[in-house]
């Protein structure tokens, strides 16, 4: 059994706060945009839960920007361009069909890269499009007051509105993946342990592709 | 005093103080109220001239101690309200009209100019020239009495300035019509400038519907008598009465001219211009209840509190059901995948 490090306290910590703030934010989105039904929250309620776990997440959000700028967490996001579209092909390839067939996963992990391709342009579209769009828009709608009468031609809060509903529904979409791809480690908990624990554990030895990303045994 | 405004048949009681302009009554007087009245007229004429003799201002108001240049404006107001208020807040202050009979009411609710928003005004600041002196002119001279001729340089108080009222006014059909009850109609029609205080942010909502409303109502009173047909096709009628300012639906929808009154054939009926996806009127109230939420609370706590949400707001059924299908659909290939990894799995083990 070889782990590898590769969940720093702070990372786990903000990635269940995350995940605590999307399931409260989801649950009193819902319950305002379909106001009215008795199994939603009471609106009132659902009114403050909203703005609370909204203003927590912006805090979240920019702690996590600067934090993994500072830290070597930020390498995991360096896009590889000059394999990207043959790493793109090989793990879509994986998850359509060589998941099936059993095969081996054709990305490894290390410490010098813990993130597949796919993973690594949707954790990049999530927390540098869609998230900072989503807090905008969210304090944009707040504060609608000083925003200009119209942007683009359209009143400006039905613009707000419908932004910060439209990227709300595609992180809801994204956290529904999210779950559901953490099952396809190498056994359907490992990935969620790895993020309890920090330590990302394979039975099968993993090829060193430099030798600074060599595993190190499980203390 | 202010001879253009609105003629109103007096029946001796006090007006409502909620009321922004008094309740016009018509119809044929007894031949005995006619005589009482015109008694009480007699009376009053004599009063005015032995009040004008003495129409200087009152000791005490000039007497108020005052420390810098505002204070003594305010002072002086004060005392030149005071000495015209010695006639004109007695609520019987009225005379007939030569030309058409009718009592003109000239008294002013003392209570109500002081909460108006013209309440710290000096009376001749409006009702200038000959108005100084006493006996006064029968008719206002030309520029006397003119909203716009004050206002049109203060409009960093307002979200669009008093030319577009004015212009909006011009296009309304109080002042179109060519119908007898809207000739001569003004802005102090509506807004009688001894009571008028417009609606402050931070008020409640209620509230300024019923204050917006009283002043349609002032004279479209039987509109919502209790045998009145009218807007019976409205859903919950009342409830939309008490809820939505009358203006709302009876001025232009798309543009915001809340002066600019429409006929009742013209004005909006379409539900959906509030009810839909594309709600311009929900928009209008969203930001104004946000307003309302800052001055209230603060910028801070409105981040947490903020009352402004109008449920209905964020919502678009196209995106909503095209939303709730990816979803759906996401979550069967989801669980479909997981299904086939599990038989996979399951066959390589028996394998």
């Amino acid at each position: 059994m070889t782990s590898l490090y590769l969940y720093p306290a702070w990372l786990r910590l903000w990635h269940w706060i995350n995940a605590l703030l999307f399931l409260a934010l989801i649950a009193s989105g819902v319950s305002m945009h379909y106001a009215g039904a008795d199994w939603l929250m009471p609106f009132a309620t659902a009114r403050v839960v909203h703005n609370t776990a909204g203003i927590l997440l912006t805090i979240a959000w920019i702690g996590f920007v600067v934090t993994n700028a500072r830290s070597e967490n930020a390498r995991h996001y360096r896009v590889r361009f000059r394999t990207l579209i043959g790493d793109l092909i090989a793990q879509t390839r994986y998850y359509m069909i060589g998941i099936f067939r059993l095969e081996p996963h054709p990305f490894h992990v290390t410490e010098a890269m813990k993130f597949n391709t796919l993973q690594q342009l949707s954790y990049l579209g999530v927390m540098y499009g869609l998230m900072p769009i989503l807090l905008i828009s969210g304090w944009a709608f707040l504060y609608s007051v000083y925003l200009p009468e119209t942007l683009f031609g359209l009143g400006s809060v039905w613009v707000v509105a419908m932004t910060h509903v439209v990227v709300s529904y595609l992180l809801a979409l994204f956290l529904l993946v999210h779950m559901y791809i953490i099952t396809t480690g190498e056994t359907v908990f490992s990935n969620l342990r790895a993020m309890i624990t920090g330590w990302h554990r394979e039975t099968d030895p993993p090829r060193p592709e430099t030798p600074a990303s060599a595993p190190r045994e499980t203390p | 005093m202010n001879a253009s405004r609105d003629r109103v048949a007096r029946q001796g009681a006090q007006l409502h103080p909620d009321q922004s302009r008094p309740a016009s009554t018509t119809g044929p007087a007894s031949t005995t109220v006619r005589a009482v009245r015109l008694g009480w007229s007699l009376a009053l004429w004599l009063c005015l001239f032995a009040f004008g003799a003495s129409a200087a201002p009152a000791p005490e108001a000039i007497a108020e101690p005052v420390g810098d240049a505002l204070d003594i404006d305010r002072a002086e107001a004060s005392a030149d309200r005071h000495a015209c208020l010695r006639c004109h807040a007695m609520s019987t202050l009225a005379y007939r009209d030569p030309d058409d009979g009718e009592i003109v009411d000239l008294s002013i609710d003392r209570e109500g100019l002081a909460h108006s928003v013209h309440g710290e005004l000096a009376c001749i600041d409006c009702h200038r020239r000959s108005y100084r002196r006493y006996p006064h002119p029968n008719r206002p001279a030309p520029g006397d009495l003119d909203c716009i001729g004050c206002h049109e340089d203060d409009d960093h108080d307002l979200s669009r300035g008093w030319i577009d009222i004015d212009a909006e006014f011009k296009r309304s059909v109080h002042a179109v019509s060519d119908a007898p009850e809207a000739l001569g109609f003004s802005c102090h029609s509506c807004h009688d400038p001894h009571r008028f205080r417009p609606a402050v942010v931070g008020e409640p909502i209620a509230r300024i519907v019923r204050n917006h409303n009283e002043v349609c109502l002032s004279c479209h009173m039987q509109l919502v008598g209790p045998s009145s047909t009218s807007h019976d096709w409205l859903p919950n009628r009342d409830a939309h009465w008490t809820s939505v300012r009358c203006v709302d639906c009876h001025t232009p929808v798309a543009v915001f001219a809340h002066h600019e009154i429409l006929p009742a054939e013209d004005s909006e009926q379409n539900c959906v211009s509030c009810h839909s996806a594309d709600p311009q009127l929900l928009a209008r109230l969203y930001q104004f209840r946000s307003e309302e939420d800052i001055a209230r609370r603060g910028l801070l706590a409105k981040a947490v509190f903020n009352e402004a949400y109008v449920v209905g707001m964020s919502k678009s059924p196209a995106l909503d059901r095209l939303s709730l299908v990816i979803m759906g659909l996401m979550v069967l290939l989801l669980a479909a995948h997981g299904l086939g990894r599990y038989l996979a799995r399951r066959a390589n083990r028996r394998a």
